[in-house]
């Protein structure tokens, strides 16, 4: 029995080693900025999540009690996680991109980034 | 009258002139003669028991750490000088009532008189040369106020700040030489002063404080080389003239010199310094007297002479001269404030003071001409006035003195002195009032009304009096007066009385009054040599010396600190290396007492982290943006080094401050420019990266002998483990060190803070007020800005963060006592949850939703740990003593109580009001009406539904 727990320990921890080691070569490897936003999106979801399973369950194999600590950790990286990447990808625009190098911002007149009094005109009309 | 009563009098009613000038001027001066009066006849009541040769005294322990004791005592000088100073400041109140014309602010008169007054009685009556200290310098402040009197007059002013300056850098002297003289004599007690003359003479340091105490009473007695500042203060409405300077002001260096006779006098250095010094005044303030065209120039001058008259007297040594001395302090006191008061009327009448344009006044002005006259026929020594009587005494003592081996120097020179005096005090009469009637005065003069000539006709009947039956009005007074000076040994055979028979003093007396008629009479050939011979001009040299000092003072200022950051930097840095290189190598450095640990691999990760993110700080610094984020990856790394090596409570305040530190330089930041220019020199840098380097290896070298040596003593950290769940009840030692342990501290440390907070609020208000605000509103932003500045995203996430923020700071807030935390802390967290919704949801909403001003958070703080605090008094113990117990509500578990929880929530509240005022102030400056939005986000999906269903409905 104990070593099931420990072989589910063991997995969270690997699957979680995996995703910070995928993210961390992404951010590396990648070409593009806005590719490279993906990247690290691995390592806190899916990496930092295996070792807070990890965590938990080992807590509550071995040590008979239920640890709600790393939901907390989780509920904080779920809300700042995107904002991060929200404002990284919000720069990138500003700086290097155009109105016109974006694809259609869809049922709007403009991407929000871009929506400022002097773009207001020259904006795309639709 | 106790004596605490009537030194405090005067300042008690220096109150009342400047608030009963709203019932009249009459009002006003009422009070100040009131307060004046009663102070006065609380003094006359000593009288008796005083003149019998008691010594009045009252005592009270003030600093008794410092040898500051607040002693008064009474002896004959005192009761001398201090009735003096209230008799006569009676009379100057009369006058000056009627002086000064309705333009002048007569309630701000009175209040600085009425201080001057107390400040004077203070030194005349302290026991203390600290507090007689404190009162000569509050004389020098005062005189101040009452010289530059008429404020719109440049003269006034001048006046006022060269008399400020002399006198107190005299004062200043003064400090210096009493502390010497209280630390030879093992006290600062007047009483046991003076009973120590053998150990004060034969002091090694008996010379310094010698030197020191005289330049203190030379300067406030405008001696030789110092007297200049005396006629230029005549720039003063002329009642401030008559009364600081000839009654009192100028004679508290008397008065010193008097009191410390009995330790000082007697020595060939204080017979040389004091009676050479006397003398030289005297001559020459007689002759420059004779020939200045001013009437009060003139008076002043001849107050100059008088006082070196006395000086010189008290240079001696000798008993007789002390007599002589006291009785001519009288005798000048009353005839000299009698001739500026009438000086005053002439100005105040002919509206000139200028001898040239006046003359034949006796017809027009009889009463002033009598009373003017009176007064200075006694000051040229004319019997049988009392000046007569008293320059008698001065000159049969110099004829019976010997300077440096020759009997005639002192006797001749005092005769010049003399002769000199009797011409100006003739030409004060003659070319005043005397010759043909003019009709080109400036104005139609003619007596003025009784209150004006009152007060300088009682004087004069003094001057009368006292000449006729001396040794009846005040032969008492000069007795125990006198008695005082010279210690309380028996005084020598004197007699004031006009004959004395044919005596050498009154063939000099004779010489002089016929050489004065004589050289009043060549007075208009003289005082065109006068004119035409090079004087030295002492304000041209005053001023020069002052400009002088300023430029030294400038150059040494700017050469250390000339508003550049890397020279200050560099000095300072140079400085404190130089000196711990010195402490270093004068000192001794023990062996190590610890080994070294073995290093664990995340305090190299650390490490390294700290490592490279200063390299690349150091390579990358002009960019500012980049080092911010660089400070932020330190701070992060020392946060979680105060964690690893457990220092909890170190490591959240350091995260909570570092969060708050970085947004305050970011708001900072958008009013720079974002890199930093190359403005300096390769030369230069070169040399601030060695001073840097030198530095640096220095404190780390530093840090590593500390941690590798134990302390030597015993710390304080034992104590406080010891007695931290004892004494202060909580487990967690920081937050009871905070909290109850150094209480004190912390409390001051709040105030300190919300101090910190109100001045940056203070100073923006201030900037905000002036041209900086236009500027602000039409600044152009240095880069282009991007579009919906408040993301939904960011909104609804700092929404929800906010009461999980507050819920975590008041969890830390209550677990502080305890475990890490504390009000410090979580005045942090809570202050960062509402900095996050200004951030995201934009200035104008947020603060739209700020119902508390954030002063009235900080002051309810600092309140409620000062009500904390006040609280442990209704229990008996001190101030901030902490109590805590232990409660048991049935479904809870039990829990701790602390009043240090309150004092906890004083803290909290003060970290919350100053961090979020501060940073609202700086915010303040980016806040413009255009950027004022209406919605919180820019773009919010909900809004569009709601107009897209308007649009369709």
């Amino acid at each position: 029995m104990e070593f099931f727990f420990e072989l589910i320990i063991a997995a969270f921890l690997v699957i979680g080693g995996i995703f910070g080691i995928v993210g961390s070569f992404g951010l590396i490897k990648l070409n593009d900025r806005m590719s490279r936003l993906h990247a690290p999106t691995k390592a806190t979801t899916l990496g930092v999540g295996g070792v807070l399973l990890a965590s938990m369950a080992h807590a509550a194999f071995f040590e008979t009690y239920v640890s709600i600590h790393e939901l907390m950790i989780t509920l904080f990286l779920f809300l700042t996680a995107p904002i991060t990447a929200n404002f990284i990808a919000k720069v990138h625009i500003h700086r290097h991109d155009t109105p016109d190098s974006l694809p259609e911002p869809g049922e709007d007149k403009i991407w929000a980034t871009h929506k400022k009094p002097e773009n207001e005109v020259i904006g795309p009309q639709v | 009258m106790s004596l605490f009563l009537i030194a405090a009098l005067p300042f008690l009613g220096a109150v009342f002139p400047a608030l009963l000038i709203r019932a009249g001027r009459n009002a006003s001066a009422s009070a100040a003669g009131l307060t004046t009066l009663l102070a006065f006849v609380g003094l006359m009541l000593h009288a008796p028991a005083v003149l019998r040769g008691d010594v009045i005294q009252a005592q009270f322990d003030w600093l008794p750490g410092l040898g500051l004791n607040a002693n008064f005592f009474l002896d004959g000088l005192g009761f001398l000088f201090a009735s003096l100073i209230l008799g006569i400041g009676l009379l100057i109140i009369l006058y000056a009532r009627f002086y000064l014309s309705r333009e002048d602010p007569m309630g701000n008169f009175y209040t600085y008189l009425l201080l001057f007054q107390g400040a004077m009685v203070g030194i005349v009556t302290s026991d203390n040369i600290l507090l007689l200290l404190i009162f000569w310098e509050l004389t020098s402040l005062s005189s101040f106020l009452l010289i530059g009197f008429w404020k719109h007059l440049p003269e006034g002013r001048q006046g006022a700040r060269m008399a400020l300056t002399v006198t107190g850098a005299g004062g200043l002297a003064m400090i210096g030489g009493m502390l010497i003289l209280g630390n030879i004599a093992g006290s600062y007690d007047l009483t046991v002063i003076l009973s120590s003359k053998e150990a004060i003479q034969a002091s090694p340091l008996y010379l310094p404080a010698l030197i020191l105490i005289l330049i203190g009473a030379f300067t406030k007695s405008a001696q030789f080389p110092f007297h200049f500042w005396l006629p230029h203060a005549m720039a003063a409405p002329t009642p401030v003239s008559a009364y600081l300077h000839s009654a009192t002001m100028v004679k508290a260096g008397l008065f010193l010199l008097a009191r410390l006779w009995p330790v000082l006098a007697g020595t060939p250095e204080w017979f040389y310094i004091v009676a050479t010094t006397g003398l030289i005044t005297m001559v020459l303030g007689a002759i420059i007297a004779l020939f200045k065209d001013d009437l009060k120039a003139l008076l002043a001058f001849s107050t100059v002479s008088h006082l070196g008259l006395i000086t010189m007297l008290l240079g001696f040594g000798t008993k007789f001269a002390a007599v002589a001395a006291v009785f001519h302090i009288i005798n000048h006191a009353t005839f000299k404030a009698a001739l500026f008061m009438s000086a005053g009327i002439v100005d105040h009448e002919a509206h000139t003071r200028d001898i040239k344009r006046l003359g034949g006044l006796r017809h027009l002005m009889p009463i002033t001409f009598a009373i003017a006259t009176v007064a200075a026929l006694s000051m040229a020594g004319i019997p049988p006035f009392n000046g007569f009587l008293s320059k008698e005494m001065m000159l049969e003592e110099t004829v019976h003195t010997a300077w440096g081996g020759s009997a005639y120097l002192v006797p001749g020179l005092a005769l010049i002195g003399a002769l000199f005096s009797a011409a100006y005090s003739f030409r004060y009469i003659v070319h005043v009032f005397l010759g043909p009637k003019r009709s080109d005065y400036p104005a139609k003069p003619h007596d003025p009304g009784v209150g004006m000539w009152l007060a300088p006709a009682f004087l004069v009947g003094l001057v009368i009096l006292i000449g006729l039956f001396s040794a009846k009005i005040v032969g008492p007074l000069v007795a125990t007066a006198a008695g005082a000076v010279i210690g309380g040994e028996k005084l020598p055979y004197y007699s004031l009385k006009l004959w004395h028979g044919f005596t050498p003093a009154l063939y000099m007396s004779i010489v002089a009054v016929a050489g004065g008629a004589v050289l009043l009479m060549l007075h208009k050939p003289l005082a065109r040599m006068w004119d035409n011979a090079p004087r030295p001009e002492a304000k041209v040299i005053f001023e020069a010396l002052i400009a002088a000092l300023t430029r030294l003072a400038r150059t040494i200022t700017d050469g250390l600190h000339n508003g550049a950051m890397p020279r200050y930097a560099a000095i300072m840095i140079a400085f404190t290396v130089a000196l711990s290189f010195y402490a270093y190598q004068s000192g001794t450095l023990a062996a190590p007492t610890r080994t070294l640990q073995d290093v664990g691999l995340i305090p190299i990760l650390g490490w390294a982290s700290l490592l490279i993110a200063t390299g690349f700080m150091v390579a990358m610094h002009r960019n500012r943006l980049l080092a911010l984020v660089l400070i932020g990856v330190v701070g992060l790394v020392v946060s979680m080094g105060f964690n690893y090596l457990s220092a909890p409570d170190l490591a959240l305040t350091q995260i909570s401050v570092e969060v708050v530190t970085i947004i305050l330089m970011l708001l900072a930041l958008n009013f720079m420019p974002k890199e930093t220019p190359i403005e300096s020199s390769a030369g230069a840098r070169l040399r601030d990266i060695s001073i840097a380097s030198v530095a640096g290896l220095g404190v780390g070298g530093l840090i590593y002998a500390l941690m590798t040596r134990d302390f030597i003593g015993e710390t304080i950290s034992g104590f406080h483990l010891e007695n931290s769940y004892k004494g202060g009840g909580g487990t967690n030692v920081v937050n009871v060190i905070l909290v109850d342990f150094r209480g004190f501290d912390t409390f001051g440390e709040i105030i300190v803070l919300g101090i910190a907070a109100l001045v940056i609020f203070a100073l923006t208000e201030a900037v905000l007020g002036t041209r900086v605000r236009a500027y602000l509103l039409n600044r152009k932003p240095d880069l282009p800005q991007a579009g919906d500045s408040h993301p939904m995203m960011m909104v609804v996430a700092t929404r929800v963060m906010m009461p999980l923020a507050l819920m975590v700071a008041a969890y830390i807030f209550f677990r502080g006592h305890n475990l890490p935390g504390g009000g410090f802390i979580a005045g942090l967290i809570a202050a960062i949850a509402i900095i996050m919704q200004y951030m995201a949801s934009g200035f104008a909403w947020a603060t739209e939703r700020q119902r508390y001003p954030y002063h009235a958070i900080i002051g309810s703080g600092v309140l409620i740990a000062a009500a904390t605090g006040l609280g442990s008094w209704f229990s008996g113990t001190p101030f901030l003593t902490s109590a805590f117990g232990y409660i048991h509500w049935a479904p809870l578990e039990e829990f701790e109580w602390a009043t240090a929880a309150l004092f906890d929530l004083g803290v909290f509240l003060a970290v919350v009001g100053a961090v979020l005022l501060a940073l609202e102030s700086l915010s303040r400056f980016a806040w413009q009406p255009g950027a004022n939005t209406d919605h919180a986000m820019d773009i919010n999906p909900a809004r569009d539904d709601v107009a897209k269903t308007e649009n369709e409905g």
